[in-house]
Order: C-alpha cells, then sequence, then structure tokens
C-alpha cells in the first residue's frame, strides 16, 4: 500500500513527526488556554474543568486521540534516533559543529525523553487515582517548591523542544520561502516564549502564594 | 600577498584497505608555504614519506579548482576545513598557523566504505543519479535556443541547485549521516525547469526511494550540511524535494 510505503521512507517519517508535532502544539493550545484560566480564580479553572467533564463523550475521545499522537511522535523519533545512530556508525575524533545554535536540534532526543517523563509524572498526578478535585489537587501540588521546579524546568524543556521543533515541522512540511522565513524565524523564539510564559508562570503564581 | 613558511603536526587517518582496521599516524610537517593549497601540502607530505620508502597516504582529487567534488576530507572535526564555501583544494595554508595541529580524517558515513587513508567509496551518490537525475531528451533537429521560456529567477533557482558537484561533505558532517542536501538538490536543478516535467514525479519516487536503500540516515533538519556545502546549496533544496516526494506518493 502506497501509505506504508510512505511512512517507511525517510521522508515520510520525517511527515510523521511533523504532523503529530503539528497535532501537539494544537493540543498546547488549548491546555494552555484551558489553564489561563487559573489567571483570574482556581475556582473559575475548577468550573473550566467541570464543564470539560460534564461531556465525557468529548474527553474521552480527544485524551484517546491525544495519547495515539502522542504514542506515535514518540515511537518514529526513538526509531528515527536509533536509526541515524546506525547510519551515522563512526564518528569523528574530532566533533565539531559548522552550525551555530545546534543545541536545540542536536538534543531533541533528550529534551523529547524529559517531556515524556513529565508527561508521565503530570498524568500520574492530576488525572489518575483519587485526589480530589483538579483545583485543590494543583493547589496542593504547587504548593511544594521542588513540584512547582520540576514543572518549570520540564516548560524550558519543552521551550527548547519546540524552538527546533516548529522550524523543522515547517522545513518538513516543505514551507521555506525567502517572503516567509523571517516571519517563521521569529515564531521559532516567539511560540516556545510564549508556551513558557503562559504554562510556567502557574507554578510560579502558587509558590508566590497569589493563586487563589 | 606575502607568504610564510609555517610547521604543522599532522594527526591522519591511515587505513590499508576497506577491511583494515585504521587509525591515527602522527607526521610532522615543516617549512610549509602558505600559499599552498591544503593538496599541495599533503603532496609535499607524500612526496618525504615515498622518499623515505613510506606508504604516502590516499587521497582524492582531480581539478584542484573547486568544481569537480572529487577532494574532501574532515579537517579538524569540519568536512573541508574552517572557511566556508571552499574545497579541500581551494583551502590555503595561510588559513592555519603556524606550530597548528590538525586532524584529518575521511568523510565518513555508512554508505560511504572506505577504501584506503582519505579515500571514500561515495559510488552511492552515482546510484541515486542513475535512479532519476536526468531528462528524457527526444532525438531530432537541433531545436532553436531559447524557444522554451524560462524566468530568470526560476533558472537562477535551478543553478543555484546545479552548483552541487557532489562531493559528499553534506553527508560527512550530517550528524544522522543523511543525503538530503545532495538529492534534493539534483532532484531540485531538474523539477524546477520544464525539462524535467516529465520525469518529475517518477524522479522524485525513484532518487528518494535509492537514497533510503543506500544506507544514509534520515534528516532531522539540522542544517549542519548546509553549514559545510562548498558550494552554498540551501536547504530550501531539501524543503523543495519534501514537497516533491509527498507530491509524487500521495498523488502518484
Amino acid at each position: 500500500m502506497w501509505f506504508i510505503r510512505f511512512i517507511q521512507s525517510s521522508i515520510g517519517k520525517k511527515w510523521v513527526m511533523a504532523c503529530s508535532g503539528f497535532f501537539l502544539i494544537l493540543f498546547l493550545c488549548s491546555h494552555a488556554a484551558g489553564n489561563a484560566t487559573l489567571f483570574s480564580s482556581v475556582a473559575l479553572f475548577q468550573a473550566y474543568a467541570n464543564q470539560l467533564h460534564s461531556h465525557p463523550l468529548i474527553v474521552s475521545v480527544f485524551s484517546k486521540g491525544l495519547f495515539l499522537v502522542f504514542a506515535i511522535h514518540i515511537v518514529t523519533g526513538s526509531l528515527l534516533f536509533l536509526q541515524n545512530r546506525k547510519a551515522r556508525s563512526q564518528g569523528y575524533r574530532i566533533h565539531k559543529r559548522a552550525i551555530k545554535n545546534s543545541q536545540a536540534s542536536a538534543t531533541m532526543i533528550y529534551s523529547g525523553i524529559i517531556l515524556l517523563l513529565f508527561v508521565l509524572l503530570h498524568t500520574y498526578a492530576v488525572s489518575f487515582g483519587n485526589h480530589g478535585t483538579i483545583g485543590a489537587t494543583i493547589t496542593r501540588l504547587f504548593s511544594s517548591f521542588f513540584v512547582s521546579m520540576f514543572y518549570i524546568i520540564s516548560f524550558i524543556g519543552l521551550a527548547i523542544h519546540l524552538s527546533h521543533g516548529f522550524w523543522s515541522m515547517l522545513q518538513t512540511f516543505g514551507i521555506n520561502h525567502p517572503t516567509y522565513n523571517s516571519l517563521i524565524q521569529r515564531l521559532s523564539y516567539i511560540i516556545p516564549l510564549f508556551f513558557l510564559l503562559i504554562f510556567g508562570s502557574i507554578p510560579l503564581l502558587f509558590l508566590f502564594g497569589t493563586g487563589q | 600577498m606575502n607568504t610564510k613558511s609555517i610547521s604543522l603536526t599532522l594527526e591522519i587517518w591511515r587505513q590499508k584497505d576497506s577491511k583494515s582496521k585504521g587509525d591515527f599516524e602522527t607526521y610532522s610537517l615543516e617549512n610549509i608555504s602558505t600559499g599552498m593549497s591544503f593538496l599541495e601540502m599533503l603532496d609535499v607530505l607524500n612526496e618525504t614519506l615515498t622518499g623515505r620508502g613510506l606508504d604516502p597516504v590516499a587521497f582524492d582529487h582531480d581539478c584542484r579548482e573547486g568544481i569537480c567534488g572529487m577532494c574532501g576530507a574532515v579537517i579538524n572535526g569540519i568536512a573541508h576545513g574552517p572557511e566556508p564555501e571552499t574545497t579541500l583544494c581551494q583551502l590555503h595554508m595561510r588559513h592555519f598557523n603556524d606550530g597548528d595541529t590538525l586532524v584529518i580524517e575521511p568523510f565518513r558515513s555508512r554508505a560511504f566504505p572506505i577504501h584506503k587513508d582519505l579515500v571514500t567509496d561515495r559510488s552511492a551518490l552515482d546510484r541515486i543519479i542513475q535512479a532519476g537525475g536526468y531528462v528524457s531528451v527526444n532525438t531530432g533537429g537541433t531545436p532553436d535556443g531559447n524557444t522554451i521560456p524560462i524566468p530568470s529567477a526560476t533558472a537562477e533557482l535551478s543553478m543555484d541547485a546545479a552548483a552541487c558537484i557532489g562531493c559528499g561533505a553534506c553527508i560527512a558532517s550530517c550528524p544522522n549521516g543523511a543525503a538530503m542536501l545532495f538529492t534534493g538538490a539534483k532532484i531540485s536543478q531538474l523539477s524546477l525547469l520544464p525539462q524535467g516535467q516529465p520525469e518529475r514525479k517518477q524522479r522524485a519516487m525513484a532518487m528518494v526511494t535509492t537514497m533510503d536503500k543506500e544506507g544514509f540516515g534520515n534528516c532531522t533538519n539540522e542544517r549542519e550540511c548546509e553549514a559545510v556545502c562548498p558550494k552554498g546549496i540551501s536547504i530550501t533544496n531539501i524543503a523543495r524535494m519534501n514537497r516533491e516526494f509527498v507530491k509524487a506518493a500521495m498523488l502518484g
């Protein structure tokens, strides 16, 4: 089948990474929008969560779909990492990069592992088990300095991952054009910083006692 | 230009044949004129080695004017050495200082087996070209020049891609050993022009499939290829190849 052959090819796998990455960015947008209610009050956030969970079908479809997209992104990414390590079977004695600012692109697998660890711990902490209401759970979680720090460090990892991921996604889709490249360049700083600001300020809000 | 004489320590990868295990050997060279090219410096080394009855260092070279794509080695971790948009034969010794130690390694990738010392087998690139890097031309009377209208900007883009000399530095420097800049340039140069249209889809499919079969890695957009390319080929060509391949694969 053409689709199997396509996703087995090198460019096909790039596409799978870019498409799943695109859906994950959309998920981040909706998650950030929901979380932004916390800037108003925990009560409003709780009301938003209650409203969301009053539609179990939507929650079920979206959470399963999200799990699938995550799984595809992780499996393909790991496969690419292992295949590429084999293709570069022998390295050089002097390891040097000719391009500047290559830290994010060279460490995608590692920032990805940090994010996976974060996602596992985060869903365990807020979604599974009986922790009481979500508002109470996050108030309790973020009252701990270490938990807050872990969240903030993970969000920095997310920003680094996105700073390469967003541009790389567009390049894979073939979007590389002199008219738009300077905009894309700017967006690959703005988008990661935006998410870092929205997500990162929530633990800070609770840590400094202004969350209520 | 004022030329000086410098002394160098060279650490060169020596490997007897494709089956042997290689290792680095250290050589000292004195009185190297800064007006020499890198390959001329290696010639001087080989003369000394031959004079002492030792095996000279094998390295590829042909035109020595930066247009054939035969030469190439990794100098202190950078393919074709530290100067941007320069092949090894056009790299001059004035870019190095007296007393420098230069580590010289062959272009490496799983798809580039080493023949001997710095000579690598880059025939995988020829097989990518054979798979689709051509246009079919009908026989018949000689057509008039310029009968096919091609916008100047398009011709320039095609020419930018066609500047690729197929040296393999992009693959050698890619952290993934991927050949996407090479294949992207070769697909682009033809798909941009009217003459390349009849085989456009078939070309994209065949060349990418061959590239994957030859054991090159997967591109993860690290841009290292573009930074070392002696002809300044842009990764815009990789983006174009992605579009060409996806169109060919999805829409046949």
